[in-house]
């Protein structure tokens, strides 16, 4: 009796030993920085004046900001759009790839390629397309006969949006890919050529077959991918700016302008608001995962 | 059979499709970079090849590239190497050990890895600073191991838990530590997650952007990504077939990586990000 309890308090102190390092990495550089960022957010701190403690001001200020409610739109709206577009692509390209085609290994590392490139790197090839007067996309519309203008893709903030959407669906497809051809490869083909037997069209087999059993898979990913749309930056950092005129301005570039100007408390509350999006979504996403099944 | 027909002509649509999506913003830096004159899409600019960008970028000691990049290098690895480390501790622990805070570390670890950068930003620069890390590796590789930790760990669960417990069993009555045991049987047992782990992590810290961007100031500490979205023309030119140049030789080390390592990468990805 004594011994097996020493074993287990010896084990107990083992365990944490080894998620010693883990845990206190995260807390320092994770857990202590978001608190920081809530308590931040409720105290006046802007360079050059003494600090203070506001409690709410900084979130009533925040519900009279036009600009503030403007971002909120942009971003809701750029995940909605946005993670639609991946999913319908990364259905696609899963099908596609689930079936029996020839080089089908080089097809999977062109996929991941988009994915690999940093996104500050493939944003500036994108500015690069959608440049005014010698973009490729302008090109195509002029010898096209398309338009008889070119487009103000980045000068426009319809033109900007769209260009913030059709790029960060090209990075992100590959990932819904990936994620969605395991779903696939995980249904057992015997089910398909039954159906096959009792004469249904391929369509059907989608339908009746595909999307259900997918259904699990497919809901966490689209968590997954919203959760990550709705922190946006480094995209529109370097492609828009956020611009014209802070059309494109996402919630993340909204509190980092604050940052930047000096005016934490008022960035941090911004920050937070995403914090709170983001973390509502997590929750879902923890809840659908399965993730405690893995555990046990 | 025409049922048959249409699948195929969908398959090959598909494939070009796929093809022209994933490589056409691609192909267009490649060719850019080896442009005398990026904007010769415009009229009366004609379109001359040349290898000067990259002589450019690759020699002079403006740009920094080598810099960057081995700055990226030093700290993607470095981060990588500590997250898979500490991932596999704990992911040994929580698959073998009863302790309380078996479910909810794991758990937890997964909620931090959905806290948007902004909320932390903006507190850890000040800290950084406090440190007196700021423009230094550690600035940067501390930050970078949290963002990959999530991930490892997963991965590094979902394998631990498919080995039999018996090998540890043999070896505690072998008198053999914990540690020995993690060490000297399982991670040697374990050498493809442990490799799916490290490739991942080091391209999530490779492709890292808004902490570079704020805890780093110059070329000592910046990393490739920063430098290149920074890149700007002495004269408010955007100097394109530089960035261009600098861009394929930036992505060299990541596109080996997944041509090598493909089968690794996209198990890793599934197993570590999302269960369904």
């Amino acid at each position: 009796m004594e011994r097996s309890k020493t074993n287990i308090s010896g084990e107990t102190k083992t365990a944490y030993l080894f998620n010693a390092p883990l845990i206190i990495t995260a807390v320092i550089f994770v857990l202590i920085p978001v608190i920081g960022t809530i308590v931040t957010s409720l105290m006046r701190d802007v360079t050059f004046l003494p600090e203070k403690f506001l409690v709410f001001e900084n979130y009533q200020r925040l519900f009279s900001d036009r600009h503030f409610f403007e971002s909120l739109q942009f971003t809701l709206l750029f995940v909605v759009v946005s993670v639609s577009f991946e999913l319908i692509f990364g259905l696609a390209f899963a099908l596609l790839l689930n079936e029996t085609l020839p080089f089908r290994g080089f097809l999977r590392v062109v996929i991941l390629i988009p994915w690999v490139i940093p996104i500050a790197i493939s944003a500036r090839i994108w500015e690069l397309i959608y440049n005014f007067n010698y973009g490729i996309f302008n090109y195509i519309i002029l010898q096209l006969n398309i338009s008889d203008q070119p487009v103000s893709w980045l000068g426009s903030s319809i033109g900007a949006f769209a260009a913030v959407v059709v790029s960060d669906v090209w990075k992100t497809t590959p990932f819904m890919a990936i994620i969605l051809l395991t779903g696939l490869s995980a249904i057992n083909r015997d089910l398909y050529k039954q159906a096959r037997i009792d004469g249904t069209n391929f369509l059907q087999r989608f339908f009746k077959i595909t999307l259900p059993l997918l259904k699990p898979v497919l809901v966490v990913a689209l968590l997954f991918r919203s959760i990550d749309a709705i922190r946006i930056f480094d995209l529109i950092y370097v492609l828009t700016g956020g611009g014209p005129g802070g059309s494109t301005s996402s919630l993340s570039i909204y509190a980092f302008n604050y940052y930047v100007s000096g005016d934490f408390g008022y960035g941090s509350a911004v920050s937070v608001i995403v914090f709170l999006a983001a973390g509502l979504l997590s929750v879902l996403y923890i809840k659908f995962g399965k993730f405690r099944e893995t555990l046990q | 059979m025409r049922e048959e027909r249409i699948i195929k002509l969908l398959k090959t649509l598909g494939v070009i499709f796929l093809l022209v999506f994933c490589l056409f913003p691609f192909l267009w830096m490649i060719f850019i970079s080896l442009n005398k004159n990026p904007d010769f899409l415009s009229p009366q600019i004609e379109f001359v090849l040349t290898f000067r960008n990259y002589f450019e970028v690759a020699t002079s000691n403006k740009f920094h590239l080598w810099d960057y990049l081995m700055n990226s290098l030093v700290v993607s690895v470095a981060s990588a190497i500590l997250a898979t480390f500490f991932a596999s501790l704990s992911a040994y622990s929580i698959t073998r050990l009863k302790f309380p805070g078996r479910i909810v570390i794991p758990l937890l670890l997964l909620g931090f890895s959905m806290f948007p950068q902004i909320a932390i930003v903006g507190y850890l620069f000040g800290m950084i600073t406090d440190f007196g890390w700021l423009n230094s590796y550690a600035a940067l590789v501390f930050p970078y191991i949290t963002l990959g930790l999530p991930l490892a760990l997963w991965i590094m669960l979902s394998y631990f838990s498919q080995l039999s417990t018996e090998l540890d069993k043999a070896a505690l009555i072998d008198g053999a530590s914990r540690l020995q045991i993690l060490f000297k049987i399982i991670l040697p047992l374990s050498l493809p997650a442990l490799f799916s782990t490290f490739i991942l992590t080091l391209i999530y810290s490779f492709n890292e952007f808004l902490f570079a961007l704020m805890l780093t100031t110059d070329y000592h500490g910046r990393t490739i990504p920063v430098g290149i979205a920074l890149f700007e023309g002495l004269h408010g030119q955007i100097p394109w077939g530089y960035i261009m140049a600098a861009s394929v030789i930036a992505v060299i080390p990541v596109l080996i990586l997944i041509a090598l390592f493909q089968k690794y990468i996209i198990q890793g990805l599934t197993e570590g990000a999302v269960k369904g």
